[in-house]
């Protein structure tokens, strides 16, 4: 990777700036013209996420690939040579959340098009919380690092408050109050690295190799683990996901549930394991208790959902425990699991997302018990159901079990009875995901909903790019693993091959 | 093709799998004919895998991790640290079960385009066929631990969609489920006992584990533990107590999917993996006691329960288990020669009363033995297999049932404690009573119901070719094992020797012994003739006679109800508890609580703010003096 492909990377958030910017300009009762907008941006992202991951090469030295620097603001105040910089580079971690954007913009896209209300103002947002989400992925200054983060969070709350449903004032408040609370810490965390840092500059590469006091590392990681993590859905501040997935859009519970809690992961890993590994390694007993109490917490609660949002809600808070376990394990492949857990979560939940929307959307229902014998009706929907389900609950071959595998082994290197429970929550989430199958898709199939159809050829589209993505990793895992492990390995102190 | 390119054997049905589910809609007859020509292929160069294999091994030539191994890395991370390769890996016992499963799922394919004719979701039917056996012969090619659990999980979840195949019957739905999720919590074990494997040797190579094992690399404790956990699994899989529950109502599938998966290929997966691991377990000596007991237990827990059962099928599950029980019996022996031969046999046999069953519920669409009878007027063909089925299944010499039952019951005198040899004996005899009574019930007697008896017909011959196949097998499958028998088929090393090569002696014939095997069983079937071979009123003299007792074998010992019990009120009861914990707790005291006690803070806060000027000046007038009466303190 050179510095042409920096320029790339500047232009994945700068495209979908550039399109909100544009879909301003367009008239709102121009449909077509937004959907030519957008459905073109999209594609363009999608491409160039791709052809990025492709292009990041594993076996070299150079951790991060592609760098290209703009100064900002330097030597006023505070800041010395370099201070803010507009910098972006990526490394194998990256990468792969870079992808599971891509996919996820492009099947979120394609499925909003059917949105009525407001189209334009809707699609605007999605592209700015887009551009921040592929920017925080790619930025290595600090503080542009948390200026992108805090641009994702912020279209969510009118995204659910205009267009959502069921309680969504409710939903889009909690989840507002708790991810701004939350940020205080990281933001907290991030002034106390750059001041311990003294080096007079956000520029991350410089922060990585810093010196930190130990003292200080053990006091501000658990902040940057709070902070971010309530974003990743940490228990037990998890509580926002449930409800404001339930209240979300479908596309903005795809991106959010697929995307935007990455983010939170994403963070702890750069700011925390990266930055301050010697807090981590203090700290990772406790993300493995929080992680396995969390991916436990949830799937039981899942048992009890008749709703199948929030059942969605709590298999995510389940899943994404597994991830902060898989971090807390301290060794490559526990944490290699982590990171290809986010990818394998993103996708899933999307795809969930996707289509438990496509089946409101005309029933407005989404209780369980309301529905059985849906395969009759809508067949195709019902086979990506069950195919999301399979990835959900660890199958062979689908992308689940390729992460859960990874962290599994890495939870046994360090605590063999954290391994056995993880592998226990496995079953537990077959439970719950194989009774809600015969519960709405088998059995004699209700005629009050006769009048449902098929999903559209959108929302076919959609969740054929999301299930090909779960296959991938599912059957072909080393693309992802080669570059993740790599750069693990290389760029936090301390970890155990 | 030789034994390095095994792997083909997985990419045909796979390439057919994707064929088939992808075009079924726009293919002429929705593709079957695909499937039937990709498992004939399968059967033919399964076969020039085998006689490959042999001619190595009758050369001397076998060397465990050998040329007999294909290898690629699916994941790597720094060179070995954590490696997962795809390999496959063939011996004996891969050999048989590539007969086995190759030969039925040929046979199973065939005659399910006459059984499934004109069903909705023909050509699905036919894609999940092709999905299992592409998993089902990944599992038995594997050369890696991983490997098999990738595919253990492949049969299962065909056996899921196969079985939920009719999935507008509820009844249907929910069996798929049973055994999705009971089958899931043997596989919980099975990981468990993978990853901890390789937590000690740091590889998931079957033959590098072994070597490890045998050398003493692994805590002796620590071995056992891993090695119940791995067994965990294949008590699940294969049915046996206390995880046997599914099977039963794994029955609600398509009658020749009950044939291949829940009789002849994905329910022996537990006593292939023992038998694969056996060097390992004859390191820990404990869990092969467990092995034994769990064998003995369901074989004979299984044999009570065929007695009353009165669906023909789920007599024949009954059956299966209690067969399973027997092979398990013998890998707790240790005698793995001995396991894969029965499996062997069984695999032909119970495959053939799968499918007569099949052409009598085709015939009549009624399965209850209390609506048949009489059969045997109207469908000679399947009447004579279906006996023929039966005797080999009561182990009547010269079946093959007879050889392999015979050398386990003999393995269990000469290696066992007396209890655990009579239970077994008496086990046998049980099977016997039970298969005489379905025939008999079936085919003999009084029509019960005279619409499902002038419905009846003889199946089509699409049905009955595969029926006569299998029923020849049942008949020689057993002889195979002599030296004569093998070298006459063009196996010059004989199959006997290659099958029994990890016993200290090889297959032993004890004519005294062999005499009364085939007299109990005589016994057996005398006895279930001289009760049920009267009017139909005998037929129910079980309820009369012990009524609690039929009630308890009926309701399978309640084991079932337990099941329910527990899930409806320990599992679910918790999941209310927590849903209460994550509703009270966490967000209505937690997140709703502290937005609550912001807001009423600053409800509070609000009246200092009163906007009259007095009380301002007394605020400020208050500050002042604690200042002053600060300072002086001070000086």
């Amino acid at each position: 990777m050179s510095a042409s492909e920096g320029y790339l990377m500047v232009s994945l958030f700068a495209i979908p700036l550039g399109t909100a910017l544009l879909l301003m300009l367009v008239p709102s009762r121009e449909r077509g013209a937004i959907m030519a907008v957008t459905g073109l941006s999209s594609l363009v992202l999608f491409i160039l996420s791709v052809y990025l991951f492709a292009r990041y090469d594993y076996t070299s030295q150079e951790q991060f690939q592609g760098v290209v620097a703009w100064d900002w603001l330097q030597n006023v105040g505070f800041l010395g040579d370099h201070g803010i910089q507009l910098k972006v580079g990526m490394d194998g971690i990256s990468a792969a959340m870079v992808l599971l954007t891509g996919i996820i913009t492009l099947a979120g896209t394609w499925v909003s098009w059917k949105i009525q209300h407001r189209t334009k103002d809707f699609f605007i947002l999605l592209y700015v919380l887009i551009a921040g989400v592929y920017g925080t992925f790619v930025m290595l200054d600090l503080f542009f690092f948390f200026l992108l983060y805090e641009t994702a969070l912020l279209p969510m709350y009118l995204l659910i408050a205009v267009w959502g449903s069921t309680r969504k004032e409710y939903g889009a408040m909690k989840l507002m109050m708790m991810l701004v609370a939350a940020s205080i810490l990281i933001f907290t965390a991030v002034f106390a690295i750059f001041t311990e840092a003294n080096l007079g500059t956000f520029d991350m590469t410089k922060l990585f190799g810093a010196h930190y006091d130990p003292r200080m590392q053990k006091i501000f990681f658990p902040m940057i683990a709070l902070g971010c993590g309530t974003l990743g859905g940490m228990w037990p501040f998890h509580s926002w996901s449930p409800d404001g997935h339930a209240a979300a859009p479908t596309a903005v519970s795809m991106l959010h549930a697929g995307v935007l809690m990455k983010l939170g992961a994403f963070g702890i890993i750069r700011l925390g394991f990266q930055i301050l590994p010697e807090g981590a390694a203090f700290w990772a007993p406790g993300l493995i208790t929080v992680g396995i109490t969390a991916a436990l917490y949830g799937a039981i609660s899942a048992l009890r959902q008749t709703d199948m949002k929030l059942m969605s809600g709590f298999s995510s808070v389940s899943h994404m425990g597994y991830v902060f376990m898989g971090l807390g394990t301290l060794n490559v492949v526990g944490m290699t699991g982590s990171v290809l857990q986010m990818f394998a979560h993103g996708v899933m939940t999307a795809l969930f997302f996707l289509l438990i929307g496509g089946m409101y959307d005309q029933s407005h229902n989404r209780d369980l018990p309301n529905f059985s014998g849906m395969a009759k009706q809508m067949p195709i929907w019902t086979i990506f159901f069950v195919l999301g389900g399979l990835a959900s609950l660890g199958l062979p071959g689908l992308s689940g079990f390729v992460a859960e595998l990874h962290i599994f082994v890495g939870a046994f290197r360090v605590y063999p009875v954290v391994g056995g429970l993880a592998v226990l929550t496995a079953a537990i989430t077959a439970t719950y995901l194989v009774r809600m199958f015969a519960q709405a898709f088998f059995g004699e199939f209700n005629p009050r909903w006769n009048a449902l159809r098929d999903i559209t050829w959108t929302e076919r589209a959609g969740a054929g790019v999301l299930a090909l993505s779960m296959l991938a990793l599912g059957l072909w895992p080393s693309p992802w693993v080669d570059r993740i492990a790599n750069t693990l390995a290389r760029s936090i102190p301390g970890v155990s091959l | 093709m030789s034994m390095e390119q095994a792997g083909v054997l997985i990419i045909i049905p796979a390439a057919a799998f994707v064929l088939v589910a992808l075009f079924h809609k726009v293919l002429p007859r929705q593709g079957d004919w695909i499937v039937v020509l990709a498992l004939a292929a399968v059967v033919a160069i399964g076969m020039l895998v085998v006689v490959d294999f042999q001619r190595v091994w009758e050369h001397g030539e076998f060397v465990p991790h050998g040329a007999n191994r294909f290898a690629f890395d699916w994941v790597n991370i720094h060179q070995g640290v954590f490696q997962i390769e795809f390999s496959t890996y063939v011996d004996s016992i891969t050999a048989v079960m590539i007969v086995v499963v190759s030969i039925v799922a040929l046979m199973v394919a065939v005659y399910s385009v006459g059984y499934m004719h004109g069903e909705a979701r023909y050509g699905w039917y036919f894609a999940a066929l092709s999905l299992f056996v592409t998993a089902m012969l990944t599992l038995v090619l594997a050369g890696n631990l991983l490997m098999v659990y990738f595919a253990w999980e492949g049969v299962g979840v065909a056996s899921f969609l196969l079985i939920g195949f009719y999935w507008e019957r509820q009844s249907a739905a929910e069996a798929a489920k049973k055994a999705f999720i009971t089958t899931r919590i043997g596989d919980v074990g099975l990981l468990i006992g993978i990853v901890l494997l390789w937590r000690a040797s740091g590889t998931f190579d079957i033959q590098e584990i072994i070597k490890i094992a045998q050398a003493g690399g692994f805590d002796h404790t620590y071995l056992t533990v891993s090695m119940l956990f791995l067994f965990l699994g294949a008590v699940g899989k294969s049915a046996q107590f206390p995880l046997h529950v599914w099977l039963p109502d794994a029955m609600e599938g398509p009658t020749p999917v009950s044939a291949l998966i829940h009789a002849a290929t994905m329910v022996v997966a537990g006593v292939y993996l023992v038998a694969r691991m056996m060097p390992v377990f004859n390191e820990v000596p404990i869990a092969r006691e467990v092995v034994l007991y769990t064998g003995l237990v369901t074989a004979v827990m299984a044999a009570t329960m065929g007695l009353v059962a009165t669906d023909i099928k789920r007599v024949l599950a009954f059956s299966t288990v209690s067969q399973l029980g027997f092979m398990f019996v013998a890998l707790g022996l240790g005698a793995v020669g001995i396991a894969m031969f029965h499996l062997f046999t069984h695999a032909f046999f119970k495959a053939l009363l799968f499918l007569g069953s099949g052409s009598v519920i085709h015939a009549t669409h009624q399965q209850e033995v209390g609506y048949l009878g009489g059969l045997r007027k109207k469908m000679p063909i399947t009447t004579v297999t279906f006996i023929i089925g039966s005797l080999a299944l009561a182990g009547v010499m010269p079946l093959a049932g007879f050889w392999s039952k015979d050398e386990i019951l003999h393995a269990t005198m000469e290696h066992a404690p007396l209890t655990v040899f009579l239970l077994l004996a008496g086990s046998a005899m049980l099977t016997a009573i039970y298969s005489t009574r379905l025939v008999l019930l079936t085919f003999f007697g009084e029509p019960k119901d005279q619409h499902a008896y002038d419905h009846a017909h003889e199946s089509p011959w699409l049905m009955s070719v595969p029926l006569l196949i299998l029923a020849t097998l049942a008949t020689v499958s057993g002889f195979v094992v002599f030296h004569g028998v093998g070298t006459a088929l063009g196996f010059p090393g004989g199959i006997g020797e290659v099958i029994f090569e990890h016993e200290p002696e090889v297959f032993h014939f004890n004519a005294m012994f062999a005499a009364g095997a085939v007299g109990s069983s005589l016994v057996g079937i005398a006895i279930g003739y001289i009760y049920w071979g009267g009017t139909a009123e005998r037929a129910t003299r079980a309820l009369s006679w012990a009524p609690e007792l039929h009630q308890l074998l009926l309701r399978r010992y309640y084991i079932d109800e337990m099941y329910q019990a527990i899930i409806d009120r320990v599992i679910l009861g918790l999941a209310s508890v927590v849903s209460t914990f994550e509703k009270r707790v966490v967000n209505e005291s937690g997140i709703d609580g502290g937005a609550q006690l912001i807001n009423w803070f600053g409800y509070r806060l609000k009246f200092l703010q009163t906007g009259k000027i007095p009380n301002y000046a007394l605020a400020m007038a208050i500050g002042v003096i604690t200042l002053a009466v600060l300072a002086f303190r001070s000086e």
